[in-house]
């Protein structure tokens, strides 16, 4: 009895119960739009902010802990939306078997490009992923049958259980919700363990990574088939939600974006990643739009991001997550400050949180 | 190439040993054995070609010529030409580096989990879903990690974040991440560099009983002079690459060779001393070398 008591006890204190609570937080969404608190496109948008963020999560794996640019995440995020559309419309699958068999071969196809382009580092490794990305984005304009080229290709809500629940919307959303929870998991299991460790080491210095067993190759192309098995989840995910894949989404553009969620909500952490696509992807429609006068501004809101990023690179280099816990570390240094900043950098972190929500 | 043989004794036997860079030869014609259990020593002044030697055991280089011949962990000799270089801790042998190589955003007893990445053997899918396995794992690896600490030290910092730990603490770590392999040879790239006097001490026993308690041989490169003689079973000199002498450090003080390589020119200057005042350039260059001495 006590045992379990411990062990229920160690559950709530651990992150886990942290990320289940975001998750539980964000499935009440839909809620608010039936009680007519919030309008319902609101969950599209926050729908798309949850794909992203778990996109941008598996380039966090291969950007913030092994170090490995890659600019090709759009490609493969378009890639398993395509296959996953094609399979349940055109082949009639099962929701589950399309989900699991796109990131397959969405993986697959990402250990042939990581076992070619791994040989390089930096930016020349950028530059073969921009490139794989742009052959693959050709391909879906071109290759009518399967991508419905440039008309884009239809999908539908995923029906579940394999074909016994047809989700609606706002089912679908908590769907999403659940699925960014697991992996937010199963992301933190991986980098506290041996294979973090090791990414982390390689990152750090690849000559003491190398003396220490640890095989710069192997965990390059594990990094970088996961983040392809992230991506290809996401876009997944983001056909059967959004019911539309056109070929203009899965550009350069996209990817740099996937890219600034993790610089700026905050590489190497769990929730920068939601952060970075609250702040890149939402926060547009969420907030700049909304402003008077500068909402209707044609393209105001790019700019805004733009600046955003580059504030947030100068000034808070480990990402938006770390902002408070960087004020409070600089309202600690100067104590006289520190009663005062404190509680006001908390208050901030509250009303952040319910913009999150 | 040579074949690979140890007399019983024997851990590692550097056999004509060349590693040229274009025209410079760094290690040219290298030959020294290491017995079993032994604070084996190399010397040689700055340039001498000490880390390329380290570097050339542990494959980083891969040698123009000559052989690397070791006795692995299974109790096997074998040449490590070829073997790949994260396939050498396998073997039994890890080193640590001259600029300490820790990683700054993870805790200490994380950064010491990381000599353990060897010891795994849960796949990612294990790891992603931390099954039992893996988790029984990582609790092991974690309790051997403190083990290790505790022996250097520095057990009740192991939570902080190596980041922010002062040299000396980091240089600790450092070897208390070589402990976790279970190590037959360990190879220490200037252990006492950037270490004060007490520190220095400290790591000299800290060698010592690593070498009993973890039942290894021990190979330094050491500037620090005191510490190598009052340490080291055997040391070997070495000088622009070149073998100069191998023995205990008594004899190796005593050899005529070695003091015309590394002290010739503080004797040169001592004479010079007698016969005119020095420039207090010249003066703070003797302390420095008086130090060495």
């Amino acid at each position: 009895m006590d045992k379990k008591q411990n062990k229920a006890a160690a559950f709530f204190k651990s992150k886990y119960f942290g990320y289940i609570i975001f998750g539980a937080l964000l499935s009440l969404l839909p809620l608010a739009t039936q009680a007519g608190v919030l309008k319902t496109s609101m969950i599209g948008i926050v729908g798309g902010t949850i794909i992203y963020s778990i996109v941008a999560q598996g380039l966090n794996i291969n950007l913030g802990f092994a170090g490995l640019t890659s600019l090709g995440t759009a490609g493969f995020m378009g890639l398993g939306a395509y296959i996953s559309a094609f399979l349940t419309e055109n082949m009639g699958w099962a929701w589950e078997a399309s989900l699991i068999v796109s990131i397959v071969i969405c993986v697959l196809l990402g250990l042939v490009v990581g076992l070619i382009s791994l040989r390089v580092e930096g930016l020349y490794l950028g530059i073969i992923t921009l490139c794989i990305a742009e052959i693959f984005r050709k391909t879906f304009e071109e290759l009518d049958p399967i991508t419905g080229g440039y008309a884009g290709k239809k999908a539908s809500f995923p029906t579940i259980f394999f074909g016994g629940w047809k989700l609606n919307q706002a089912q679908n959303y908590v769907l999403l919700a659940i699925i960014m929870v697991i992996m937010m998991i199963l992301t933190y299991n991986l980098v506290h363990g041996q294979i973090g460790r090791a990414l982390h080491a390689m990152r750090g210095s690849t000559s003491a990574a190398q003396a220490m067993g640890i095989s710069l190759f192997k965990y390059r192309l594990m990094a970088f088939a996961l983040s392809t098995g992230y991506a290809a989840l996401g876009g997944v995910l983001y056909v059967h939600f959004f019911r539309f894949a056109y070929p203009s989404t899965w550009t350069l553009t996209l990817s740099l974006n996937i890219v600034a969620m993790v610089v700026i909500g905050g590489s190497r952490t769990i929730f920068g990643p939601f952060l970075g696509a609250v702040i890149v992807y939402s926060l547009q429609d969420l907030v700049i739009k909304r402003i008077p006068v500068i909402g209707d501004l044609n393209g105001i809101s790019y700019i805004i991001s733009g600046v955003l990023i580059i504030l947030v690179v100068m000034f808070y280099p480990k990402g938006v997550i770390n902002f408070f816990s960087q004020i409070k570390e600089k309202a600690g240094k100067s104590k006289a400050a520190a009663p005062a900043a404190v509680p006001a950098a908390q208050t901030e972190s509250g009303k952040e949180e319910n913009a999150d929500e | 190439m040579s074949e690979a043989v140890l007399l019983d004794d024997e851990v590692l036997k550097i056999d004509n040993l060349s590693m040229h860079f274009g025209g410079l030869k760094a290690v040219d014609q290298l030959s020294f054995t290491i017995k079993e259990k032994e604070i084996f020593g190399l010397i040689g002044p700055n340039g001498a070609g000490k880390t390329t030697v380290f570097n050339c055991i542990t494959q980083f280089y891969k040698p123009t010529a000559g052989n690397v011949v070791f006795r692995n962990n299974k109790g096997e000799v074998q040449s490590l030409i070829g073997v790949k270089v994260h396939d050498i801790i396998r073997k039994g042998l890890v080193r640590t580096f001259q600029n300490v190589e820790l990683i700054p955003e993870l805790s200490l007893i994380d950064n010491v989990m990381v000599g353990a990445h060897i010891e795994f053997k849960a796949g990612l899918v294990s790891q992603f879903l931390k099954l039992p396995g893996a988790r029984r794992e990582e609790k092991a690896i974690r309790e051997k990690a403190e083990r290790a600490l505790a022996f250097m030290g520095i057990g009740d910092l192991k939570d902080q974040l190596a980041g922010g730990q002062p040299y000396g603490v980091r240089k600790k770590v450092e070897i208390a991440r070589t402990l976790m392999c279970d190590p037959k040879l360990i190879i220490l790239d200037e252990p006492a560099a950037g270490l004060n006097d007490t520190e220095t001490l400290q790591l000299a026993d800290n060698i010592r009983k690593i070498r009993d308690e973890y039942n290894c041989t021990i190979l330094l490169v050491e500037h620090d002079m005191r510490l190598v003689m009052s340490i080291c079973d055997r040391i070997c000199a070495i000088s622009f690459g070149k073998f100069l002498a191998c023995g205990t450090p008594a004899e190796i003080q005593a050899n005529a060779q070695v003091q015309e390589a590394y002290l010739g020119e503080k004797e040169a200057e001592a004479e010079k001393d007698m016969k005119e005042e020095k420039s207090p350039l010249e003066k703070i260059k003797d302390n420095l070398l008086g130090k060495e001495n």
